[in-house]
This record gives structure tokens, C-alpha cells and sequence, in this order.
């Protein structure tokens, strides 16, 4: 049971590594709070479901979602951050200009979807369930460990082993320096926002399929979870927020199993709070945390 | 004639409740403090109020006060580990207060109701009490602003370690702000159980929060005429565009990106400032 439990809530983790690492890396680099990543991460969920209703097969909704997902979070970026960092109220003002975005993305969705709840058709992922060692585990749960895997070992790719990875974390680093090398700071933060939105939209698709049931409201609760997975991380931190969505993957199946059912949020919610008073950079953040001025 | 005041008389009450929430939330940002918790705040006030009136029987008036005292003791509370925070930490330190709140709320469903909510309140409390009340809390700011506290809040707020320098306690200011926030928050939310019957927990999430929000940053965050102006057109303007009053949300999500990104200050800061600039230049043009 124990086992099993344990196998459970590491699928589950995959799942918000996925969500909260591009929450993470947006906030690493922009020191923004990106509110409306909760919407994008539905809208993958529903542009891949449109496909596989409009008779498209589940890959091409899969990626179809990944690539939409991305380009409205670069949209996102464009529209409510890009004016505010030239005032340099960001802090601020992209929590409310984010607020903003995901009430019209979650409004757009909820008119489009009729606030139904939608359900992929039977059989859109076939049920195969292994058994070994007396633990059950399905063929959609490994396609969802499987995919996470590879996303976020793509994700460490690109962003250390590669050029653009460098110019990323020269950005974070120093957005100034950065310029003087004649790196241009829009085009990266379009880049990561891709990124973070094809992430977000990726685990939105798992997320429908795995539950099958996609509206307009879902992305709501794992943005919830997202904060508690990134403050226990470290804000801004990659490592850390990979590290945490695995703690954090752990134990909320482990309390759904075993504690109370209504007061998971309950605990999960009050060991955030306690994290921010004891540690508020988190395990792996660096300390200057409630101190985010001054970087530039 | 009358028919028609009575038709948007309950308009007029729910103006009167969230000018009050708006208060709430416009004074510790005031402060500094990047604090969203009103919501949770006036779910802590409307509960407890409900509670006296339905579970023990006694006055209103009891229930509201008891409602105030609840809602700014959970403030003073959160205000102790939130000191340590700063912006975006204070942020999802609140959201995660509401959080809790919320299915503290659904989980003790004997005291609460549960996810039922609280039913059977009876109605005490009409638009009079109301005006009177939020009438009394618009003077209370109003005195607030004028005072010594609101130039302690307004340095505080600009530049912590300026105000610190001149002798104004950061911890013990942004406390007083907590608990004046908690406390009107408590008032308003009990004022609404005796307006409105019934109690649902979802009533004091996420969704309340946004639309407190939305009222301060359009209106302004630096006088007290911002909160109310901000009010009264988020809540008119869906009446008046009845085809729009559906998308609602649209309205307020495209209105929050445009005033913070264009009037970053709120309509009536930005009109304040522009009506002083021109009587400055104009005043500079009689003296020359």
C-alpha cells in the first residue's frame, strides 16, 4: 500500500515539476509572479482536448497544446509585463497585470467551454494497467513519468548546456551586464516564457488525461500547490523547484492517504507558511529573499 | 420614480459592503504591506457574526462586534510572521492565509455549515446601518490620511529604511495597519452576514480578492476618493452595459492590465496630480 502510495505521488510530482518549473524560471528571470500561468496551463489542457474532439490524434493535440501554450505565455509577457519593467514596478504591478490576464484567458475559456466539464473520449489513451510486484501501474501513468523525464531533462539542456541557456542565466544573473554583451534581454524573456508555457501546457494535457476532466477553473488549485512548491524550492531556483515538486508530490498523496481528506490543503497551506517564517529562501534559493530590489 | 431607487437599492448596498472591504485592503497597502488577506479577513468577520446570531441567539450588535474583534485579531496575528516578508513573499504568505481559511471553513462543518454554508441569518441589517457604517469608515481613513499616521504610512511605504531612520517602528506601524485592515474587513464582512441571509464559504476566496483589488487600483491608492470612485464604476458599469454585465471578468482582467500598465496610480491620483499641476503652473503664471 505504502509502495504504492509512494509510486503514486511520484507521477503526480512529475506533473508539478512540470507546472512549477516554468513558474519558477519566469520568476528567476524577471522577478515577476506570473498569476496567469495557472490559465495557461489549462489552455493546453483544452486546446488538446479540441483536438482530439475535432478528430485530430492525441500527439498532434499534444503538441499543438505545447505550441499554443507557449505562444500565449510569450503573449502574456508582451501584453502585461514588457511596459511595466520599463517603469520598473514589476514587483507589484505584475501581480495584478497577471491577475488581470488569467481572469480573461479563465473567462475566454469558460465561455468557449460553455462552463461544462469536459471529458476526453473513451479510449483516447488506452487503458493497459501492468502489474509487478504487486503494484498496479498504468500505461498513462508511465507515459506521464515518461514525459515529464524527458521535458525536464530538455529543459536542463537548453538552459546549461546551451547558448541560449547562457544568455538566460546571464539575464537572471544581471540584465544590464547581460545587454552590454550584446545580448538582447526581449528576445530571451520571450524565449523563456515560451518555454515556461509550453511546460505549463504540457502538464495541463497530462493533467486532462489523467484525470479526464478539464474546465475552465483547473489550472486554479495547481498554481495554489505552484507557490508552495517554489517558496519550499527557492524562488527562481531550477533545482530546488524540481526538488520540492518531488517532496511536495510525496506528501500530499501520502496525506490524501492517510490523514483527513479536507485537511490537505490545510497542512499544505500551513507548512508553506511555516517555510516562509523559518526559511523564506527555501531549501535551495539563495538568501536575499524579501530583498528583491537592488538588482539592477 | 421610487420604483426605480428600490430596483437598484441592493446595488446600493453591495456598494456600501465592498466600499468598506475596499478600505480594508487600501490601507495596508498604504502601508507598504503587499498584503491580499482582506478576503479572509471579512470571511473571519461574516462567520463569526453569523455564528452569534444563528448558533447562540444573541444581538447584532454583539455579533458585529465580536465579528470586528475576530477579524483584527486574526490580522494582528498574521501580521507577526509577515513582518519578516517582504512583497511578493507577503503575497503568497496572504494567498496561502485565504487558503487555509477556506478549508479550515469547509472542513468544520459542524461550527460553519461546511461546504453547505451558513443558512437561516436573520436580516438585520439594512441599507441605513450600512450607509451609517461605511460612512463612518470613509471618515476614519479620511482622519487616518490626514494624520500623523498616514505621513508615517506614506514614508514607510516610499522608503522603509528612510522611515526607520526617522524614528518610525516599521513592525509596530504595518501592525496597526494589520490590525485597522482586519478589523474593518471583520466589521464589513459581519454587516454583510445580517444583510445577506446566508453565508458560502467560496464567497470569501479568490474570487473577492480580485474584485477588492480592482476596486484600489483602479480608483488609486493615495487618497481616500480612489477606493470609492473605484467602487462605484466597477460596480455601475456592468449595470449599465447589461450585455456586458456576462463578461464581467473580462472587464475586470482587461482593466487591471490597462489602469497598471497606463494609469499605474489609479484614475483619481492621476487626476489629482494632473488638476494640482495645472494650478501650480497656472499660479506660476499670475505670480510672473
Amino acid at each position: 500500500m505504502l509502495a504504492q502510495q509512494l509510486l503514486n505521488g511520484l507521477v503526480v510530482s512529475g506533473v508539478y515539476a512540470l507546472f512549477s518549473l516554468g513558474f519558477t524560471l519566469v520568476f528567476g528571470i524577471q522577478r515577476i509572479l506570473n498569476l496567469a500561468h495557472g490559465a495557461i496551463f489549462m489552455t493546453g489542457a483544452m486546446v488538446a482536448f479540441y483536438t482530439v474532439k475535432g478528430g485530430g490524434p492525441l500527439w498532434l493535440g499534444f503538441i499543438l497544446a505545447i505550441l499554443a501554450s507557449g505562444a500565449l505565455s510569450v503573449l502574456v509577457e508582451i501584453v502585461c509585463f514588457r511596459r511595466l519593467r520599463k517603469t520598473g514596478d514589476e514587483e507589484f504591478g505584475g501581480i495584478i497585470s497577471s491577475i488581470g490576464a488569467g481572469l480573461v484567458i479563465t473567462t475566454i475559456a469558460q465561455q468557449v467551454s460553455s462552463t461544462q466539464v469536459l471529458r476526453f473520449p473513451f479510449e483516447t489513451f488506452p487503458v493497459v494497467i501492468f502489474k509487478f510486484w504487486g503494484l498496479r501501474v498504468s500505461m498513462l501513468q508511465l507515459f506521464m513519468a515518461g514525459a515529464a523525464i524527458i521535458l525536464v531533462l530538455i529543459l536542463g539542456y537548453y538552459v546549461y548546456r546551451t547558448a541560449f541557456g547562457r544568455r538566460i542565466r546571464a539575464v537572471t544573473d544581471n540584465e544590464h551586464a547581460a545587454m552590454l554583451m550584446g545580448i538582447n534581454p526581449n528576445f530571451v524573456y520571450s524565449q523563456t516564457y515560451f518555454l515556461a508555457g509550453a511546460l505549463a501546457g504540457a502538464a495541463g494535457v497530462l493533467v486532462g488525461l489523467a484525470f479526464n476532466s478539464i474546465t475552465f477553473l483547473m489550472g486554479e488549485p495547481y498554481l495554489m500547490f505552484a507557490f508552495a512548491i517554489i517558496i519550499l524550492g527557492g524562488l527562481g531556483s531550477i533545482p530546488g523547484a524540481l526538488l520540492a515538486s518531488l517532496v511536495f508530490g510525496m506528501v500530499q498523496t501520502l496525506t490524501i492517504a492517510y490523514l483527513p481528506s479536507g485537511l490537505t490543503d490545510t497542512i499544505i497551506f500551513a507548512s508553506l507558511f511555516l517555510i516562509l517564517l523559518v526559511r523564506p529562501h527555501g531549501i535551495l534559493g539563495k538568501e536575499d529573499a524579501g530583498n528583491l530590489r537592488g538588482r539592477r | 420614480m421610487s420604483g426605480i431607487i428600490a430596483g437598484y437599492l441592493p446595488l446600493f448596498d453591495l456598494y456600501l459592503i465592498h466600499v468598506g472591504l475596499a478600505f480594508s485592503q487600501y490601507i495596508v497597502l498604504r502601508a507598504g504591506v503587499f498584503s491580499l488577506a482582506t478576503a479572509a479577513f471579512a470571511g473571519i468577520g461574516a462567520y463569526t457574526a453569523g455564528i452569534f446570531a444563528v448558533n447562540l441567539g444573541l444581538h447584532p450588535a454583539i455579533g458585529l462586534l465580536a465579528g470586528t474583534l475576530t477579524g483584527m485579531g486574526a490580522a494582528i496575528f498574521l501580521s507577526i510572521p509577515l513582518a519578516r516578508l517582504r512583497g511578493v513573499y507577503q503575497a503568497i504568505a496572504t494567498v496561502a492565509f485565504i487558503q487555509i481559511c477556506l478549508s479550515l471553513n469547509v472542513y468544520s462543518e459542524s461550527l460553519t455549515g461546511g461546504a453547505m454554508g451558513l443558512n437561516n441569518i436573520p436580516k438585520t441589517v439594512g441599507t441605513g446601518t450600512l450607509f451609517v457604517f461605511a460612512a463612518l469608515a470613509t471618515y476614519m481613513i479620511w482622519a487616518i490620511e490626514r494624520g500623523r499616521l498616514g505621513r508615517a504610512f506614506n514614508a514607510i511605504r516610499q522608503d522603509e529604511a528612510v522611515a526607520a531612520s526617522l524614528g518610525i517602528s516599521i513592525t509596530r506601524h504595518q501592525m496597526l495597519a494589520f490590525a485597522i485592515s482586519g478589523a474593518l474587513a471583520g466589521l464589513f464582512g459581519g454587516l454583510e452576514a445580517y444583510h445577506a441571509y446566508a453565508l458560502d464559504p467560496n464567497q470569501f476566496g479568490f474570487h473577492l480578492l480580485i474584485t477588492i483589488l480592482s476596486y484600489v487600483i483602479l480608483g488609486g491608492r493615495n487618497t481616500v476618493l480612489g477606493p470609492l470612485v473605484g467602487c462605484a464604476i466597477l460596480i455601475i458599469l456592468p449595470e449599465l452595459a447589461r450585455p456586458l454585465a456576462e463578461n464581467r471578468m473580462v472587464i475586470y482582467g482587461v482593466m487591471l492590465i490597462v489602469v497598471i500598465n497606463y494609469v499605474p496610480k489609479g484614475i483619481v491620483d492621476t487626476a489629482l496630480d494632473a488638476i494640482r499641476a495645472r494650478r501650480l503652473k497656472m499660479r506660476e503664471e499670475t505670480v510672473s
